[in-house]
């Protein structure tokens, strides 16, 4: 370590002490004081690191905790990043926060936000990218879904010897010829069909000859065995399958992944493809199949994004929503559930949940409206827009209760007719939330996200 | 329902980003008080489209790549839709699906995009530079004020038969210069607003539903539909 970098470094860490200590905080000022001091911090940081990083629209979070817990069966020293933490500060302070590994070349494995896979690969060369899928998301942050991809890939264009393990089911990470290693995992459960994606889908282009794509089966959004009837691209050959779908409930799904059975904790198609990604790192970096399915059963925490809190004995579960196939997704695990259920929509409009509120047109609510749903609460900063889209999808006006004011829908959740609740909420509404919910007792203050 | 319009969503399966297809939704929803059907189909890349087999159209924004391959697509179908707009035809066009009514659009790579010219207006780019917000602007012929969320790179200059949709209240608008938002030409809407604009400016659905009905039941009388209540969802 040169003086430069030892300096930072030390800076670094007496800061994250400071901050962690007293102010129980800290996960970006320490990467940003040590980046301040020497902006090439993490080649020294990473050197003696084999890193793994994950990225792509959804799932990145859940992915990488997974694949942390799988690793950890055949691996004792894993440095990951926490939540939130996945841009070039965090990731400094991450480094910054390890203790040194007793043996061995310990792992790093990162979720980075796609536009800072290149803040990593100028400094570090990974071992493996994982890439998960890219969906429309905040798009007046980075734009449309090429361009996302095409940032992803300017990173991946300085790390050729790593292998990437991509979804293969996404159209997108088919589209580009690259020099790396690539391996594919998707869904390989149904006999072959021909039918093309719902209108409504982003990103059905042929890449090759820019015809409409059809399917031989899709599990949701632009997903699938994907075919061009024009010119014969079609979804390359996968390395991990998804050979069985079993029972899917909103807490619990089974399925089989090259015949070996497995069965998660947590609802949602979803969740499925973030398994089968860790599935495949994990194959990747030889942990057995059985060493997996221990993992996966018992690391239950990592599903905290959709964890249950009782509230006055409502069984109340938030799920964060962000964009539109996500939010598809819940809708579609929470249809799953065969007990009766109200629900809550909570939609803020600050930067950290996107500014512009038309995504929330792009969720299908509809899909809903088979379900007979007693209780439907509508809340939050732009509690209009959200209160349309609801009545627009056929929620009737009697069952529709509209309070803009979150302390007063914590008191409407108490009242519902039904003991299950699922509230779908952005970032900032989530967090106001959950701030509530800690003063009345609830919660705990600070858990979760 | 007594009545039933049959509605073509122009390249639905392409241009339809930032909720666009909310406005196929709102149609929808304020049709049915009106007593009307809608059928909505899917007008995409090597279909047809026939003046006479609609009675209203939609054309949504897409991403960059999506509007260079409908832009190529389109002039197949240049015909029949000046034909169709020519004729009273009631049409909804937004972001790109307004550019590419036009003369021509900048892409994203500086490259000229070839429009109908159905309408008189030309689109420009600009560097490295999006107006993104939210943007109130205001009709002067109707008095009616309209909420929406802007998200474009393009700047959009109007022909001389061309009036604007409003003025612009707060926000950039069409080019962010001359304070006009939109297009109104004949029975065409044109307007650069997310949001998507008819849920929140249910007033706008409401007059192209009057129109489609008005010109396929000329003998009917709509005052009733016309008088529909429209109450602020924004």
């Amino acid at each position: 370590m040169s003086f430069r970098s030892g300096v930072a470094t030390f800076a670094g860490k007496s800061s994250y002490w400071f901050l962690h200590t007293f102010l129980h905080g800290g996960s970006s000022l320490p990467g940003k004081i040590t980046l301040k001091l020497d902006p090439n911090i993490l080649r020294t940081l990473g050197a003696k690191y084999d890193v793994i990083v994950i990225t792509g629209t959804n799932g990145k979070t859940l992915t990488t905790a997974l694949t942390v817990s799988v690793l950890h069966e055949k691996y004792p020293s894993i440095l990951t990043n926490p939540t939130g933490s996945n841009m070039e500060q965090g990731i400094v302070t991450t480094f910054l926060n390890a203790k040194n590994p007793k043996t061995g070349r310990p792992l790093a494995v990162l979720e980075v936000d796609e536009a800072n896979v290149i803040k990593v690969t100028q400094y570090i060369e990974p071992k493996a990218f994982v890439f998960t899928n890219i969906f429309r998301d905040q798009m007046d942050r980075y734009g449309e879904i090429y361009t996302t991809y095409q940032k992803i890939l300017d990173g991946v264009a300085l790390a050729p010897n790593a292998t990437i393990i991509a979804n293969g089911d996404s159209p997108i990470f088919h589209s580009k010829e690259l020099p790396n290693s690539i391996q594919y995992y998707g869904f390989d459960n149904e006999p072959d069909s021909d039918f093309k994606a719902k209108p409504n889908t982003d990103g059905v282009l042929c890449p090759n000859c820019e015809h409409i794509l059809h399917y031989h089966s899709l599990t949701y959004s632009n997903q699938g065995k994907y075919f061009c009837p024009n010119c014969g691209f079609s979804r390359p050959e996968l390395t991990y399958r998804l050979t069985k779908l079993g029972e899917q409930t909103p807490t619990s799904s089974k399925f089989e992944i090259d015949g070996h059975p497995f069965k998660i904790q947590v609802g949602g198609t979803y969740n499925i493809y973030n398994a089968l990604a860790a599935y495949a790192v994990g194959r990747f970096m030889n942990v057995d199949p059985e060493q997996i399915s221990d993992a996966f059963n018992a690391n239950q925490q990592v599903f905290g994004r959709q964890e249950v809190i009782d509230v006055a004995g409502k069984r109340v579960t938030i799920i964060l929503v962000k964009n539109p196939v996500g939010l598809d997704q819940v809708l579609h695990m929470i249809g799953t559930d065969t007990h009766p259920f109200s629900l809550v929509g909570l939609l803020n409009a600050n930067y950290a949940d996107g500014i512009d509120t038309s995504w929330i047109w792009d969720g299908d609510f509809e899909q809903l409206t088979d379900r007979e749903i007693p209780a439907v609460i509508t809340g939050g900063e732009r509690y209009k827009d959200i209160t349309f889209r609801l009545k627009v999808a056929g929620i009737p006006d009697d069952k529709h209760i509209v309070e803009p004011n979150l302390e007063k829908v914590v008191t409407r959740i108490t009242e519902v007719p039904t003991e299950r609740v699922y509230v779908l909420a952005t970032y900032t509404a989530m967090l106001q939330l959950r701030k509530i919910l800690a003063t009345k007792g609830y919660i705990k203050e600070g858990l979760g996200v | 329902m007594t009545y039933e319009l049959n509605v073509a969503h122009l390249y639905g399966d392409l241009m339809n980003t930032y909720g666009d297809v909310g406005n196929i939704l709102a149609l929808n929803y304020y049709a049915k008080q009106m007593d009307v059907h809608l059928n909505v189909k899917v007008v995409s890349l090597e279909e047809d489209f026939k003046a006479a087999d609609y009675d209203l159209a939609f054309f949504g924004g897409g991403q960059d790549f999506e509007q260079t391959i409908v832009s190529q697509d389109i002039q197949t179908k240049k015909a029949e839709l000046t034909k169709f707009i020519e004729s009273d035809g009631p049409l909804l066009a937004i972001c790109g699906g307004f550019q590419l009514l036009g003369h021509y659009y900048i892409g994203a790579d500086g490259e000229k995009l070839p429009g109908i010219g159905a309408l008189d207006h030309y689109t420009l780019a600009q560097d490295h530079n999006r107006f993104i917000g939210n943007i109130i602007i205001k009709n002067q012929e109707t008095g009616e004020t309209y909420h929406g969320f802007e998200n474009h790179q393009g700047r959009t200059f109007l022909g001389a038969d061309e009036r604007p949709l409003g003025n612009v209240v707060s926000g950039k608008g069409n080019n962010g210069e001359d304070g006009t938002e939109g297009a109104i030409y004949k029975n065409v809407y044109c307007s650069y607003f997310h949001g998507p604009i008819l849920t929140r400016n249910g007033d706008i659905a409401k007059h192209l539903l009057v129109a489609a009905l008005q010109r396929k039941y000329p003998d009917t009388d709509f005052s009733q539909q016309a008088a529909l209540s429209i109450p602020a969802t924004f």
